[in-house]
């Protein structure tokens, strides 16, 4: 079954070793393209939130081509125990 | 090329500052609109409780509803029908954004029953606990509830090991005291005999509230703010409806009288209106409570949320007393110091007030 947005995020942190938000687009864009939510804006937002509520960690960050800075994020042993824990594959 | 790399990654370091401070700032805006909008929702239902059917139920009472029935299932029913409305317009905004989908898929997991209990417990549960205490203990609970902020900012110490420091520890006992002084203004001479178990049950209410700013706010993390709205909207009017209601009924003799009641209300096109209003401005404030708690802590989130206890005399004041020409809803000054008071407080659980000097120095 199709798991809401957000837990995609999340799951998808689980996943691999570090992400940015635009990642996070790519990677989901083939379920969930048509979601209104799968914008940077409110993927960045999310990632934040996930953030300071220890759930991912930011690994590094830089500025793309285009002037726009992208801020890698990392789910830590603890976060992606919580992560799993909460959302089953 | 060495130098260009270092003004690129100072432009990266620039950025990424502006964005944290952004996302900080805005976390506290949130939050605090929470609060403004929980004082909007309070005085739109406290008018609205005024009109049609419900001026009769609290006035000539004409339909001869007994002390019980007007306390408590009124009460109740007075939520029940905001939660209602509430739920109806989160769904709506839920829908319009392309999360209702989303919305159902998250109900059956472990994110979404967690979201379910704290609305129950915040919702229904606390709202009994809380009028019943008013009942026992006369408005001498009012206050006690002002320390649900402090509870959150507990709970969210021991079960999400969140940051509370002393500075954070005072500036929550300042919100507090403000919160406790505007509550104590609606203190009256009353000392009932069931005054502490009065208290204790309303102390309940603000175990509730704290529990549910914490761990709903904490769930926000893993679901979307709207969807986590709409799954506590949700609950709180059916559980409101289909559980509370009927209890109340029974205990009043009768539970058809209870769904006889509910009818009526949601049948009064002059207090509906209001209804609609109030449930509007609940959704606004839980969304944006639950956002804000997620977004800068439950200790600063729930403090600046807590300024609904000014926001709530201030929009009753402004829409029942200047606009209506009702009369009891004027604010004694000693509502606008704490007012003063409680900014200090949030300030001082979100920054060292003293670094606002130290800026100015470096500057």
């Amino acid at each position: 079954m199709k798991k809401p947005l957000n837990y995609a995020i999340l799951k998808y942190f689980t996943k691999v070793d570090e992400a940015c938000a635009e990642d996070v687009i790519k990677a989901l864009k083939g379920k969930y393209g048509n979601y209104k939510a799968l914008n940077r804006k409110d993927v960045v937002s999310a990632l934040m939130t996930a953030e300071a509520n220890g759930l991912l960690e930011e690994t590094r960050f830089e500025m793309d081509k285009s002037n726009n800075l992208k801020i890698y994020y990392h789910a830590h042993e603890e976060g992606a125990a919580i992560i799993n824990k909460y959302i089953k594959d | 090329m060495e130098g260009s790399k270092d003004i690129t990654n100072l432009a990266a370091i620039q950025t990424k500052k502006k964005l944290s401070e952004e996302f900080f700032k805005k976390g506290v805006l949130i939050a605090l609109f929470s609060g403004l909008t929980y004082g909007l929702y309070s005085a739109f239902l406290t008018l609205g409780m005024t009109k049609g059917v419900w001026s009769d139920w609290y006035g000539p009472n004409t339909a001869a509803l007994s002390a019980f029935t007007i306390t408590y299932l009124l009460g109740s029913l007075g939520g029940a029908v905001n939660d209602t409305c509430s739920a109806i317009w989160a769904m709506i905004f839920a829908a319009k954004n392309g999360k209702f989908g989303d919305f159902i898929r998250t109900l059956n997991t472990t994110p979404g029953r967690i979201m379910i209990l704290a609305a129950l417990v915040g919702g229904p549960i606390a709202t009994t606990a809380y009028v019943i205490g008013i009942q026992m203990a006369g408005s001498m609970v009012i206050p006690i509830t002002a320390l649900c902020p402090a509870i959150g900012a507990i709970l969210a110490r021991i079960l999400f090991k969140q940051k509370l420091d002393k500075r954070m520890v005072l500036g929550i006992c300042i919100c507090v005291l403000a919160s406790f002084l505007i509550g104590s203004t609606s203190i009256g001479e009353d000392a009932p005999e069931d005054m502490i178990l009065g208290i204790a049950i309303a102390f309940i209410a603000a175990l509730g509230w704290g529990f549910e700013g914490c761990v709903a706010g904490y769930g926000t993390s893993m679901i979307d703010s709207e969807i986590g709205i709409a799954i506590r909207q949700t609950t709180s009017g059916l559980a409101n409806l289909l559980i509370l209601l009927p209890i109340f009924g029974a205990m009043a003799g009768s539970v058809k009288l209870s769904a006889d009641l509910a009818v009526q209300a949601f049948a009064s096109g002059p207090a509906m209106i209001w209804f609609v209003l109030s449930g509007l401005c609940a959704f606004v404030s839980f969304m944006t409570w639950y956002k804000g708690n997620s977004m800068c802590g439950t200790a600063l989130g729930m403090a600046c949320n807590a300024t609904y206890s000014f926001w709530g005399p201030f929009f009753c004041w402004i829409l029942l007393g200047v606009i209506n020409g009702m009369e009891g809803w004027t604010i004694p000054p000693i509502g606008w110091i704490a007012a003063i008071l409680m900014m200090f407080g949030i300030l001082l659980i979100a920054m060292n007030p003293l670094d606002l000097f130290r800026k100015k120095e470096v500057k």
